[in-house]
C-alpha cells in the first residue's frame, strides 16, 4: 500500500451531469448541459475536452479552459461570461451521452458484448477523464428513479475503461476509422464470436480494426459460422476475398469459398497463386461430410529413398499446419504411398537411414469414405492422421483428428467451450 | 504458438460450421423446404396475430354484423403491412431488436415501461392461448388437464432445444391449419357476390357495439408483440439490408396470408351464425361448436383444428417476443439457438411464461374473459408507444441512412400510426368504462 496516498477522487455519474444545470463563477445559472465530448483516441482514461450546453434555447459548445469543475447535477464555469459558440462536432470527437450511453460497447477483458448503463467520470492528473461504464443494474436504477432517491445508490463495481472498447461506427465525425487497439488482445476466437454478437455494422467495425493486421482478420473469418462469413464477405470485391484466401487455412478456404454465390467462386480462385488454386479446386470437388471434404491437401510426404535428415529438413521448412506434420510420409518413385513415420519416430531413426528402411505400412482411406470410417480407423488403429489416397493409391490429403472430433463429438457438448476464457 | 492456442479454441466452433450435408437441393422435397425457407419471421409474426382471441373476436364480428365489416379487413390489411415492413426493415439495416433501439435512441425509461407491459401482456395472452389450446382438443374430448401440459413441454422443447432454423421452419409450418378456415368458410356456403360487395364498400354502422367490434378487430389484428418479434427474429435470422427486397416480399404475404384467413374466418361465420341469427360467440370454440349446424361437422373439426394451431403457434412465440425484449432492453444474450447456460436470463423468461400460460390455463373456472379485457388494456396502452417509436425510428435518418422512410411512405406511416393509435386509444377508453 501507498504511504500517501492521494484521496480517492470521487466518482461523477454521467447522467448526473447532464441535464443538470450549467453555472457561472458566480453560480448563476446559464442553462442546461446536454452532453460532454471526449476524445477516444491516446489516452487511456480519455479526457473531456469539452461540453455541450443549452443556453437560451441554442446549443453552444463549452470549452474545456472555461470549465472549472464537473460535478453532480452541475458544471461551474470559471468565467463569468461564456461566448456563444454554435455547437459543431469536430473530427474524432464523440459524445459521450449521444454516442455511448446505452449502447453497446466491447468488454474486453471478458470478451463479450455489454450495455453502458451509466459512464463514470473522475478527476485524475488534474483533469475530469472517463474512468469506466456500469453495466450493473445498479447504475440503470440510479437512471431511473428520482434524483433524490438516485443519489443514495452507492457506486457499484464499474468496468474499467481499460477493458473496455466502444463502437464509433454510429457517429457521424469518426466514422473515418478509430484504431481499438485494445481488440488485440482477444483471440481469434473471441473476436468471432464478438462480431457474430454484434450488429451487422459493429460486425463490421470489429473486422475492419482487425484488418490491421491482415493474419489476424483471416484467423477470425476462419472462425466465423457460415452464414456470418457470408454476411461479410458478399460486400467485399474479389481482389479482396482472395486477399483473404490467401491467408488462411485451405480447409477453412473452400468453406468460405463456398459462401459465395457461384459464379463469383471461379474468379476468385482464379485471383489466387495456382498451388493454393489447385488445392482448393481439388477441396471444393468432394463432399464435405466425406474423408475427401474433410482432409487438408497439405502434408508432408517424400521419395522413399530419401534420407531421415532430409525429411526433417523439409519439415523445418514447410508451412505444413503441426497438426498435419506430425506424420511424415514416404512415396515409391510412381507416386504411390509406401508408408509414413510419426514425427517422434523419425526423430529416433539412426542418423542417414533411409525412409524406405523404417517406414510403416499405414491404413488409408478414400476421399469417398465417410466420417464413420474415418472415425472408425482412427480409433482402431490409435491414429491422429489419417491420410487420403486415390484409386492408385496416390496420397491426396491427410485427415486430421482434430477435425473428425469435431463432427462426432456430440451436439450438447460442444456448445460448452464456444467462449473460452469468457465470463 | 498463436496458430495453436487458436487450434484449441476453433474446435468447438468449427464443429458446428462443418456439419455434413446431406447432397443437394435437387430433389422435390428439398426444393419445398427452399420455398418454406422463403417464409420466416414476417409469416409468423403477422399469424401469430390470429390467436385464440384474434380467432374469437374475427368469430365476433361475422356472427353479430355478418359481411358488414369485410372492408376494414382490408384497410388493417395495408396498415399492417407498412408497420410490419418498417420493422422488419429496421431489423435488417440496423441489426438491433426494437427496444434495442429505443433504448439507445430515446433512453432507457421508455424501454423499461415497454418491457414490463410486454411481460405483463404476454402472460396474459399466453395464458389465453394455452386456454385455447385445452379447449381446441377439447372439442376432441381430450380435458386440458392432459393436453395442456403436454403442449407446454413440446412447445418449450421447440423453442429452448432446438435450433432457431428448426424452431422457424416448424412454426411457419404451424400456420398450415389456418388453411382449415378457408375450407370451413367455403362449406359455409356464403353468397360470394355479397362478400365482394362486402369488401369494396363499407358498411357503418353508427352503433356502439358495431364501433367496439371495429376497434376489436383493429386491436386484435396489430399488435405489439407482432413488431417486436418481427424485428428481433429478422436480426436473429441474420437478415441484413441486401437481403431486404426478399424480406419485404416475405412480410408482405404473410401479413396478407394472416389477414385473409382472419376474413374467412368473418366470412364463415357470416355465412353460417349471422344468417341463422345466432349472434353471439363467447370465445373461439364456442364458435366451433356453433358452426357445426350449420355448416355441418367437418367444419366444426376444421375451426378446432384452425385454433389449435393458431394457439400453439402464438403460445410459442409470446414467450420469445417477451424473452427478446427482456434480453435487448438489459443488455443481455439472447437469440433461440442459445443453450439456457449461455442465455440464463431468456431462457428463463421463456420458461416462466409457458409455465405460468399452461398452470393458469388449467384451472378451471378461470375467468378468461376479464383476463382478456385486462390484458387488452395493456396492449391499448402500449401499441401506441410501439407504433410511434417503430415510426420515428424508421424515419430517422441517422439511424436508417438511406432505407430510412421515403417521404410518401413515410406520411402514409405516420397516418397509418395516429389511425391505429386512435382506435387503441378509444378500445382502451371503451374497456376501462366497461361498455364492452
Amino acid at each position: 500500500m501507498p504511504a500517501a496516498a492521494a484521496p480517492t477522487p470521487l466518482v461523477v455519474h454521467l447522467s448526473f451531469v447532464v441535464g443538470g444545470a450549467l453555472r457561472d463563477a458566480e453560480g448563476e445559472r446559464l442553462g442546461r448541459v446536454d452532453d460532454l465530448i471526449v476524445r477516444l483516441e491516446g489516452e487511456e482514461y480519455p479526457p473531456v475536452s469539452g461540453a455541450v450546453a443549452t443556453v437560451a434555447g441554442r446549443q453552444v459548445f463549452v470549452p474545456t479552459d472555461l470549465i472549472d469543475e464537473i460535478a453532480d447535477g452541475r458544471i461551474a464555469l470559471r468565467a463569468e461570461r461564456l461566448d456563444l459558440q454554435h455547437f459543431q462536432r469536430r473530427q474524432g470527437e464523440v459524445l459521450l451521452k449521444k454516442d455511448v450511453l446505452d449502447r453497446q460497447l466491447i468488454n474486453v477483458d471478458g470478451a463479450r458484448l455489454v450495455r453502458a448503463n451509466e459512464i463514470e467520470l473522475a478527476r485524475l492528473d488534474g483533469w475530469y477523464r472517463v474512468v469506466g461504464v456500469d453495466v450493473g443494474l445498479r447504475g440503470l436504477l440510479r437512471r431511473l428513479l428520482p434524483r433524490r432517491f438516485a443519489r443514495t445508490i452507492a457506486v457499484s463495481n464499474f468496468l474499467d475503461w481499460a477493458s473496455v472498447e466502444p463502437f464509433t461506427g454510429h457517429v457521424p465525425t469518426v466514422r473515418l476509422r478509430v484504431p481499438h487497439p485494445k481488440l488485440a488482445r482477444l483471440h481469434p476466437a473471441q473476436l468471432a464470436d464478438l462480431v457474430e454478437a454484434a450488429s451487422h455494422r459493429e460486425g463490421e467495425e470489429i473486422i475492419a480494426a482487425v484488418a490491421t493486421d491482415p493474419e489476424l482478420e483471416a484467423d477470425v473469418f476462419e472462425e466465423l459460422e457460415d452464414q456470418h462469413q457470408r454476411e461479410f464477405v458478399e460486400d467485399r470485391t474479389d481482389e479482396e476475398v482472395a486477399h483473404l484466401l490467401v491467408r488462411m487455412e485451405s480447409d477453412d478456404a473452400a468453406d468460405l469459398i463456398l459462401q459465395l454465390p457461384e459464379e463469383r467462386r471461379e474468379d476468385v480462385v482464379a485471383l489466387l497463386p495456382s498451388a493454393q488454386g489447385r488445392r482448393l479446386r481439388t477441396l471444393l470437388g468432394y463432399d464435405p461430410a466425406t474423408a475427401g471434404g474433410l482432409m487438408s491437401p497439405e502434408f508432408v510426404c517424400l521419395y522413399a529413398d530419401a534420407t531421415r535428415e532430409e525429411a526433417l529438413d523439409r519439415v523445418r521448412r514447410s508451412r505444413v499446419h503441426p497438426d498435419a506434420a506430425s506424420w511424415v510420409y514416404a512415396m515409391s518413385t510412381h507416386r504411390r504411398l509406401r508408408g509414413g513415420v510419426q514425427l517422434a519416430e523419425l526423430l529416433r531413426a539412426a542418423e542417414g537411414e533411409r525412409l524406405s528402411e523404417f517406414v510403416r505400412t499405414v491404413q488409408a482411406v478414400s476421399p469417398n469414405a465417410d466420417l464413420e470410417e474415418v472415425a472408425r480407423l482412427m480409433t482402431d488403429y490409435d491414429l491422429v492422421v489419417v491420410p487420403v489416397v486415390s484409386d492408385d493409391n496416390v496420397l491426396l490429403g491427410v485427415v486430421t483428428v482434430d477435425d473428425v472430433l469435431e463432427l462426432v463429438l456430440p451436439e450438447g457438448w460442444r456448445r460448452r467451450f464456444s467462449i473460452l476464457g469468457g465470463d | 504458438m498463436r496458430r495453436t492456442v487458436r487450434a484449441i479454441h476453433s474446435r468447438a466452433r468449427r464443429a458446428a460450421r462443418r456439419r455434413p450435408r446431406f447432397g443437394r437441393h435437387n430433389r422435390p422435397a428439398a426444393r419445398l423446404l427452399l420455398l418454406l425457407g422463403f417464409l420466416g419471421p414476417g409469416l409468423i409474426a403477422a399469424n401469430a396475430g390470429n390467436d385464440a382471441g384474434g380467432i374469437a373476436t374475427y368469430s365476433s364480428v361475422g356472427a353479430r354484423y355478418g359481411y358488414d365489416l369485410l372492408w376494414m379487413m382490408v384497410v388493417i390489411t395495408v396498415s399492417l403491412i407498412v408497420v410490419q415492413e418498417m420493422a422488419a426493415r429496421m431489423g435488417a439495416v440496423t441489426g438491433k431488436g426494437l427496444s434495442e433501439l429505443i433504448r439507445e435512441q430515446y433512453g432507457p425509461r421508455w424501454s423499461i415501461i415497454s418491457t414490463i407491459a410486454v411481460l405483463f401482456a404476454n402472460v396474459g395472452i399466453c395464458i389465453s392461448e394455452f386456454v385455447g389450446i385445452g379447449a381446441a382438443l377439447g372439442l376432441a374430448h381430450v380435458p386440458p388437464q392432459v393436453s395442456v401440459p403436454i403442449a407446454a413441454v413440446v412447445v418449450w422443447l421447440l423453442v429452448v432445444r432446438g435450433s432457431y432454423k428448426i424452431a422457424e421452419r416448424v412454426f411457419v409450418a404451424m400456420t398450415i391449419p389456418f388453411f382449415a378456415y378457408p375450407i370451413a368458410a367455403v362449406l359455409g356456403h356464403p353468397k360470394w357476390s355479397a362478400v365482394g360487395h362486402a369488401i369494396v364498400v363499407p358498411h357503418i354502422h353508427l352503433s356502439g357495439p358495431y364501433l367496439i367490434l371495429f376497434v376489436a378487430t383493429a386491436g386484435t389484428t396489430i399488435t405489439p408483440f407482432m413488431q417486436l418479434y418481427l424485428q428481433s427474429a429478422v436480426v436473429e435470422r441474420g437478415i441484413g439490408p441486401d437481403d431486404l427486397p426478399a424480406e419485404r416480399a416475405e412480410v408482405i404475404t404473410g401479413s396478407l396470408f394472416a389477414n385473409i384467413v382472419a376474413g374467412f374466418i368473418i366470412i364463415a361465420t357470416g355465412a353460417t351464425l349471422y344468417v341463422h341469427g345466432h349472434h353471439t360467440v363467447n370465445d373461439a370454440a364456442d364458435a366451433a361448436r356453433a358452426l357445426a349446424p350449420f355448416a355441418g361437422r367437418f367444419a366444426e373439426v376444421l375451426f378446432g383444428i384452425g385454433l389449435l394451431g393458431a394457439s400453439l403457434l402464438a403460445a410459442a412465440i409470446l414467450p420469445v417476443t417477451a424473452a427478446y425484449v427482456l434480453a435487448e432492453t438489459f443488455g443481455l444474450e439472447k437469440g433461440i439457438s442459445r443453450r439456457p447456460r449461455e442465455a440464463p436470463v431468456f431462457v428463463g423468461v421463456i420458461t416462466a411464461l409457458i409455465a405460468i400460460g399452461a398452470a393458469v390455463a388449467v384451472i378451471p373456472g378461470i375467468p378468461v374473459i376479464k383476463l382478456l379485457v385486462l390484458v387488452q388494456v395493456v396492449n391499448g396502452a402500449l401499441l401506441p408507444v410501439t407504433l410511434f417509436f417503430v415510426w420515428r425510428l424508421a424515419r430517422n435518418a441517422e439511424l436508417m441512412g438511406e432505407y430510412r422512410n421515403g417521404r410518401i411512405f413515410d406520411l402514409l406511416a405516420g397516418v397509418t400510426v395516429v389511425a391505429t393509435s386512435g382506435l387503441s386509444i378509444l378500445l382502451l377508453v371503451v374497456t376501462l368504462t366497461g361498455n364492452a
